[in-house]
């Protein structure tokens, strides 16, 4: 749709303009554009700027040391990537997840519950709200949580105790709420004490009324200006995710579906073991993520979006009745045929996800199997091992091979927001075509180019937004690298402009 | 001959033969050490122990108790060498306590966190270490050895192997198998000898056992090292 | 009435558990917020960047950006803390000092599975990698150190609320933690 503002034809003599950082996705990100004498948008970049090597640096490492290590991936989501790699080994010891003793796989699936019930809340009020509130170009000062805290404190502090609540449920289950221990090859190493259960039931039925309150919230905010909404940053794609067997809505174990934009499914039910025949992934000289497509429709039309949209697109229920009613109302005001292709209806769909973890949480801790019974399983080893998860940014891939002496050889990662690459650079051309081209330079652009990114919920989006202002200088650049316009947002909310210099 | 010493002003019993250390221990008193194990030989290499004895400095765990000694222990001073051959250790080798299996359960790490260790202080040195995997129970991680001989001593006087030595001096310094290919595979070594199991870092292993205690039930979760340690036989450093 | 304390924060070769970490402090960031103004950080506008108080340091050095990123906070901040693991001593992206930064390269962008287009990414956009990665200590002065990986909320709100009130911090035992 955007892909011509991928590379310009004739980048000599184009102005360079920078958003840096637009948010931490992966580390570090910015955004470049080029434009002509008419501020034309000829080109329109997100780059990811560092790299951290960790598929070469843990060869050499024992396997039972993965899902520890690679947890360090993320700090947002680290209980995905400690699950992501629990599958996988559970394989080189000879578990597939059919095996795993039933009070093992129940602890897992409560810790990812935890993990993606806080991540969407994070994401959500922390990050979002004060956009989604205040409006995307309100006063600066106003976008931050705190200032969310202080005007609408009802909504904000429910954002904070949601998170909260999912980060107790991760401590509980995994002694730590951020890079705790808990998968082992084949189980989980301990179980839930009665005293730690009784302490999750005390607020779930209120964690599940302020998840019900967040889905009203997104549905007023998004209908508050629908065609705005729906049509902002928004791009048509394919959509993949797991589903359970019975097409249900799935975050922790099921097979890979995949639905064309018109909403045909390209395939179902596929066997994530085999995602090295699905998906191969495009490497471009700009910036250091790759662009992940689907092997079958090829590297033009293959690429693909995940996470909550792709997830409620895919499935075809879900199997708690709050967040079906959900997603049912969702699908009746959204998809005109089919898919829902809204970039910012990502959020709703995420808030959907927030209340089926809270419905789920609810029904797992009333569940005897957490609180006893085998929690290891053993079988004979193998030497590769694959394991796929839906982490809160959708479908994360683990993969290793191990040597006769249990080390790594091998391994590839394909995380959530590389999925989402090419997503991403898509809505930052549509946001850059539609909102900037040909206009001067001004504040709204600013934010408007970081609202398209940060509906995707890049994994480190949080950091800078959720404990301050979202830093940004823009810069335009003549020909010969001068600049010849700033435009800086401060820490206190307010804009400078000038020239350089 | 036994009798009475005195260690920070306070007077406590001896036995014969005991070294300062091991009186101080039996008395209640932790003298922070890595190198030394009860019912070891002492080896007096990581200087942790050092106190001063009637004004002089010496290692607590290769000094025998005598009569009227004055030792003195909990300075500032002595502590603060002790924080700085700790962070020494950290430095010199590759202790990755995040993701290391060990983490709770080292006493390097119980040390550190006895002597309140908030950064590493010095340079790193990220030396190029080799993990030998090849036994098919027990795993060897060089990157985590502190050359604290124990299983050196392991092997040699309580096992009857021999499978480990030191070689080599200052940066050179390292753990060598006793075994033609110089493998862990090649060797005498078997997973219920104590220098399997002596190890006070995540150096030597048994395979496939990590993670398995919950944080908040490891060692060093429960009680600082400054008490584990007055356990009887010094219990929690197996 | 004297401004509020003025905190600044980044992330350089972390993972943002810090950060996480930091807002576990759950609903204590309403009364943090008063008595705390969040800076933005200075990496984006350094020259319009006012003087902090408190800069906090996530993550390692791994390139050129982190240095200028580092060094800009060091400038700007009257204290500044070396925030878990990584900032302390690299952590595990650390554990690349052991294969060249080649290797590691090829690996993610040759070698790997399912690769296409196989190219090492270089363009002016991106920073340099160094050739190892750094604890911040090694480049700048750090005033504290706050260790875990990553250090608890209880470890953030015992340590700001000593330098917020102007007393030395100190960590009882049961915080200070490496992992």
């Amino acid at each position: 749709m955007y892909e011509h503002l991928e590379t310009a034809a004739n980048p000599a003599g184009l102005k360079r303009v920078v958003v840096d950082p637009v948010s931490r996705v992966e580390g570090h990100g910015k955004v470049t554009l080029l434009l002509d004498a008419e501020n034309r948008v000829q080109q329109a970049r997100l780059h990811i700027v560092e790299f951290r090597g960790f598929e070469k640096f843990i060869q050499g490492r024992p396997y039972w040391e993965l899902p520890v290590l690679v947890q360090r991936l993320c700090g947002i989501c680290p209980v995905s990537h400690h699950l992501a790699a629990a599958k996988a080994i559970d394989q080189l010891v000879g578990i597939d997840p059919a095996d795993l003793p039933p009070a093992a796989d129940k602890l897992r699936r409560l810790l990812h519950f935890g993990q993606v019930l806080q991540s969407h809340a994070l994401h959500f009020f922390y990050l979002s709200s004060p956009d989604l509130l205040f409006g995307f170009d309100s006063e600066i000062g106003k976008r931050s949580v705190v200032a969310v805290l202080a005007d609408y404190p009802d909504i904000g502090l429910q954002g904070v105790k949601l998170r909260k609540y999912g980060q107790e449920v991760i401590r509980m289950v995994s002694g730590k709420r951020v890079h705790g221990t808990g998968a082992i090859p084949g189980g989980m190493n301990k179980a839930l004490s009665r005293e730690e259960r009784d302490y999750l039931l005390q607020d779930i039925g209120q964690i599940v009324d302020w998840a019900q309150a967040a889905v009203a919230l997104i549905k007023r905010v998004h209908g508050a200006d629908r065609a705005f909404n729906d049509a902002f940053a928004t791009i048509r794609s394919n959509y993949l995710s797991l589903v359970k067997a019975d097409g249900a809505l799935e975050l922790y174990h099921g097979g890979i579906r995949a639905k064309n934009a018109d909403g045909a499914t390209l395939f179902d039910h596929y066997d994530y073991c085999a995602y090295p025949e699905l998906i191969r992934e495009e490497v471009r000289s700009w910036t250091y993520m790759k662009f992940p497509y689907l092997t079958a429709l090829g590297k033009a039309d293959g690429w693909y979006r995940v996470g909550p949209l792709a997830r409620i697109n895919n499935c075809d229920f879900i199997d708690t009745p709050l967040a079906e009613a959900a997603r049912v109302e969702f699908k009746q005001q959204l998809a005109d045929q089919g898919l829902v292709h809204s970039t910012l209806a990502f959020h709703w769909a995420r808030m959907i996800e927030l209340l089926h973890c809270a419905e789920s949480i609810q029904a797992l801790l009333h569940d005897p199997d957490l609180l006893s019974g085998e929690l290891v399983a053993q079988g004979s080893k193998r030497y590769e091992g694959i394991g796929v998860i839906e982490a809160p940014r959708g479908t994360l891939f683990h993969h290793y091979q191990i040597d006769d002496n249990d080390i790594v050889t091998k391994a590839n990662l394909i995380v959530s927001t590389t999925s989402n690459n090419t997503g991403m650079n898509e809505s930052v051309r549509q946001v850059a075509a539609a909102y900037l081209s040909g206009r001067e330079l001004t504040e709204p652009l600013l934010n408007q180019l970081e609202v398209a990114i940060r509906a995707y919920d890049p994994c480190l989006s949080c950091a800078t937004h959720a404990v301050g202002k979202m830093p940004l200088q823009v810069e335009l650049v003549d020909a010969a690298g001068q600049v010849v316009d700033r435009l800086t947002r401060h820490g206190n909310g307010e804009f400078a402009r000038g020239d350089a210099g | 001959m036994s009798g009475t010493l005195t260690i920070d002003g306070k007077t406590i019993p001896f036995a014969a033969g005991q070294s300062v250390i091991e009186a101080a221990r039996c008395a209640g008193i932790y003298i922070p050490h890595l190198c030394h194990k009860p019912g070891y030989a002492p080896h007096g290499s990581c200087k942790l122990c050092t106190v001063f004895v009637n004004g002089r400095k010496t290692s607590a765990c290769t000094y025998p108790a005598a009569a009227d000694q004055n030792v003195v222990s909990d300075t500032p001073e002595l502590q603060q060498d002790r924080l700085r051959l700790t962070q020494m250790l950290f430095v010199e080798g590759n202790h990755f306590c995040p993701s290391c299996e060990k983490s709770g359960n080292c006493q390097l790490q119980g040390v550190a966190y006895h002597l309140r260790m908030l950064d590493n202080h010095y340079p790193h040195f990220y030396p190029q270490r080799q993990v030998d995997a090849s036994h098919p129970d027990i795993l060897l991680d060089h990157n985590r050895c502190i050359f604290c001989n124990l299983c050196v001593r392991a092997s040699r006087d309580h096992d009857g192997k021999n499978v480990f030595a030191i070689a080599g001096r200052g940066i050179n310094k390292r753990l060598i198998v006793n075994s033609a290919s110089g493998q862990l595979k090649d060797s005498d070594i078997s997973i219920d000898d104590q220098a399997t199991q002596v190890c006070p870092t995540g150096a030597i292993l048994v395979k496939r056992t990590g993670y398995q205690v919950p944080i908040g039930e490891r060692w060093y979760d429960r009680q600082p090292i400054s008490e584990l340690a007055l356990g009887k036989e010094d219990s929690h450093e197996r | 009435m004297s401004a509020k304390i003025k905190i600044a924060t980044t992330s350089l070769a972390g993972c943002f558990g810090c950060h996480m970490s930091f807002l576990d402090i759950d609903e204590r960031i309403t009364e943090l917020a008063e008595v705390v103004e969040f800076d933005r950080s200075p990496l984006t506008d350094i020259e319009h960047c006012g003087p902090c108080d408190i800069g906090l340091i996530e993550g390692g050095v791994c390139n050129s950006e982190n240095v200028h990123v580092l060094r800009e906070f060091r400038k700007n901040c009257k204290t500044l803390v070396a925030v878990g693991a990584c900032a302390i001593n690299g952590g595990l992206p650390a554990l690349r000092n052991f294969v060249s930064v080649e290797e590691c390269l090829l690996e993610a962008y040759r070698d790997g599975i399912g690769i296409d287009n196989p190219q090492i990414p270089s363009d002016p956009e991106l920073p340099l990698l160094l050739d190892k990665v750094h604890p911040i200590h090694e480049i700048v002065k750090v005033d504290y150190f706050m260790p875990g990986c990553p250090p608890s909320a209880d470890v953030f709100w015992t340590f700001l609320s000593a330098l917020i009130a102007g007393r030395e911090p100190k960590l009882p035992y049961e915080l200070v933690h490496y992992d």
